[in-house]
């Protein structure tokens, strides 16, 4: 056990879709109140399952967590529908952004908003989101649909903002963006994490950018973390950087290294 | 052909398309919140429509306090079609949905009648029949009032879609699933929609069964309020404005010119050659939201 207490721990889950396809197999992951971590994976690995299953949007694509227990605060969250989860501080900006196509980017951000907020904080959070991202502000009248995919994409994580949480989960922010974007993306990112003090789990493919902003990882293989660790550790594991970070020395395909899980029996 | 009478003709047009435009604005408030026609709109008008007559004449309220009853009931019966028949929905194809309420819509006409009889039962809201005359042309009263009152309430539906709870709805239509991840109750959202159109289809009811009587045939105005709520685009309330005007004035004009030549009739065929037309050359009606695809 960490000595800090954990804002988010996920307690050896197993997810399993349909009842019979086992996606997450016993993963336990601990998020640390104002720290950025990243869950590092392929494609199909879990990562995006783990986080649904923390915001709790695995119902609606026939998925439960089987086993094990996510706590937020201290307190388990199985239970809690999404909107629920959403007013305790946890928020997740969705995978290919999924903004509301038909509503301006005021609109969206005001769809976000809990409704027991008043009039002028309402403004006042709409405010410091079009701070972050000005160019938002400048097309706050068209509609969202017709946004580039890096406006998408900002609009996506300054609607999550809206909500005020306390833990942003992020699915793939960098998908389908030009590398340039990609690089202001992971900047804001980082700012919200260190000057909007909120928690931050990044789910990513790319794996270069985002060990670059965060402070811990977790490389997740086939429904099961195989490593953990800082940034920096992560990052210096030659086999990490040979199939993650496009490594750049020679490599001896018959003396590669797999990994077998580290199973923990105990979190 | 006299300019007086086509004048006569274009204005009830205009009041009955508006008192038609109650009963789409309905179908389109649930589009607009959660995708899908709701073809039981004509039959809850009706049921809306018992239901005053009910309070009015079996519990011997007075006519105001039946009114009110009987948009209360009926917001509680949306609500709870949502409940106990939508909900278990989620999930399946749009097109089972559609159906659900198609056959809600015939459960409703029959149980309708069967409950009541199925003699007209008069619901006088105290409208005196003489018309207004202003110049040379006569207007009904009830028209002038029913009209009124419709094109008042889908005005406040307008500014409904852009309050904050609007907005709200207008997500839950856009991306259920992203309304619920920024903590949007989705259920809530349609539900408060349903209460809405039963309520709004009660108004209708009201309205048209103090012209016309309170029987079954009151769903079948669920015809006019398909031909406008297509017409104007499914999911647009400006567009339940100007096509229930052209609805009305075509329907009007087409009884009043055409029903001398061709012996009758026309009267219905208005609605469903409207319907055809706006399939086949602007399907998304004139007001209706473009699929928006960036490339």
């Amino acid at each position: 056990m960490s000595p800090a207490p954990s804002l988010l721990a996920l307690n050896n889950i197993e997810v399993i879709y349909d009842r019979v396809f086992l996606a997450v197999k016993g993963v336990s992951i601990d998020v640390q109140k104002g720290c950025l971590v990243t869950l590092l994976g392929a494609n199909g690995a879990g990562k995006s399952t783990v986080l649904k299953a923390i915001s709790g949007l695995l119902a609606p694509e026939r998925g439960e967590v089987t086993r094990g227990d996510i706590t937020f605060s201290g307190a388990s969250m199985l239970a809690l529908d999404p909107p629920t989860r959403v007013r305790r501080g946890i928020v997740q900006v969705l995978e290919g952004r999924r903004v509301f196509g038909h509503l301006t980017p005021t609109e969206n951000l005001l769809a976000a908003v809990p409704r027991s907020r008043s009039r002028s904080h309402t403004k006042a959070l709409i405010d410091r989101t079009f701070g972050w991202f000005p160019r938002l502000a400048e097309r706050a009248k068209a509609k969202a649909g017709y946004l580039s995919g890096g406006e998408q994409q900002m609009l996506a994580i300054g609607r999550a903002l809206m909500t005020e949480p306390e833990l942003l989960l992020l699915d793939e922010p960098s998908l389908g963006l030009a590398p340039f974007l990609v690089d202001e993306i992971f900047d804001i990112i980082k700012r919200i994490n260190k000057d909007g003090g909120v928690s931050v789990l990044l789910v990513e493919q790319n794996a270069a950018a985002a060990l670059d902003v965060a402070d811990t990882a977790y490389l997740i293989e086939n429904g099961r973390v195989v490593m953990s660790g800082t940034a920096e550790v992560i990052r210096s594991n030659p086999d990490v950087a040979e199939s993650y970070l496009g490594g750049h020395g020679k490599v001896d395909y018959l003396a590669v290294k797999h990994y077998r899980r580290r199973k923990r029996w105990l979190a | 052909m006299d300019f007086i009478l086509l004048c006569e003709l274009a204005i009830s047009g205009v009041l009955v398309g508006l008192m038609y435009g109650l009963i789409a604005l309905g179908i389109v408030l649930i589009y607009k919140t959660s995708g899908l026609a709701n073809l039981a709109q004509g039959a809850l008008a009706m049921a809306g429509g018992y239901a005053t007559v009910a309070f009015a004449t079996l519990a011997g309220l007075p006519m105001w306090a039946a009114i009110i009853a009987a948009l209360a009931l009926m917001w509680l019966g949306g609500m709870l079609i949502e409940r106990v028949m939508l909900r278990r929905m989620i999930g399946q194809p749009v097109i089972m949905v559609i159906m659900l309420t198609l056959g809600l819509e015939i459960f409703l006409r029959g149980v309708g009648p069967g409950l009541f009889g199925s003699a007209v039962k008069p619901l006088d809201l105290g409208i005196r029949q003489a018309p207004i005359i202003i110049g040379d042309i006569l207007i009904n009263r009830a028209y002038l009032i029913g009209g009124a009152i419709s094109a008042l309430l889908i005005i406040a539906t307008i500014a409904l879609f852009n309050s904050q709870i609007g907005v709200r709805m207008r997500a839950v239509s856009d991306d259920q699933t992203a309304s619920w991840s920024v903590g949007i109750r989705v259920e809530r959202m349609i539900a408060i929609a349903w209460g809405l159109a039963a309520a709004l289809a009660t108004a209708a009811g009201i309205l048209w069964g103090s012209v016309q009587g309170v029987d079954w045939s009151l769903s079948l105005l669920l015809m006019k309020a398909l031909a406008i709520s297509i017409l104007g685009g499914l999911d647009s309330i400006a567009g339940v404005l100007l096509a229930a005007v052209v609805v009305g004035v075509a329907e009007s004009l087409a009884t009043g010119i055409l029903d001398p030549l061709v012996g009758g009739g026309t009267r219905d065929i208005v609605a469903s050659v409207i319907i055809l037309m706006t399939l086949l050359v602007r399907p998304y009606g004139l007001f209706g939201r473009e699929h928006i695809e960036r490339v």
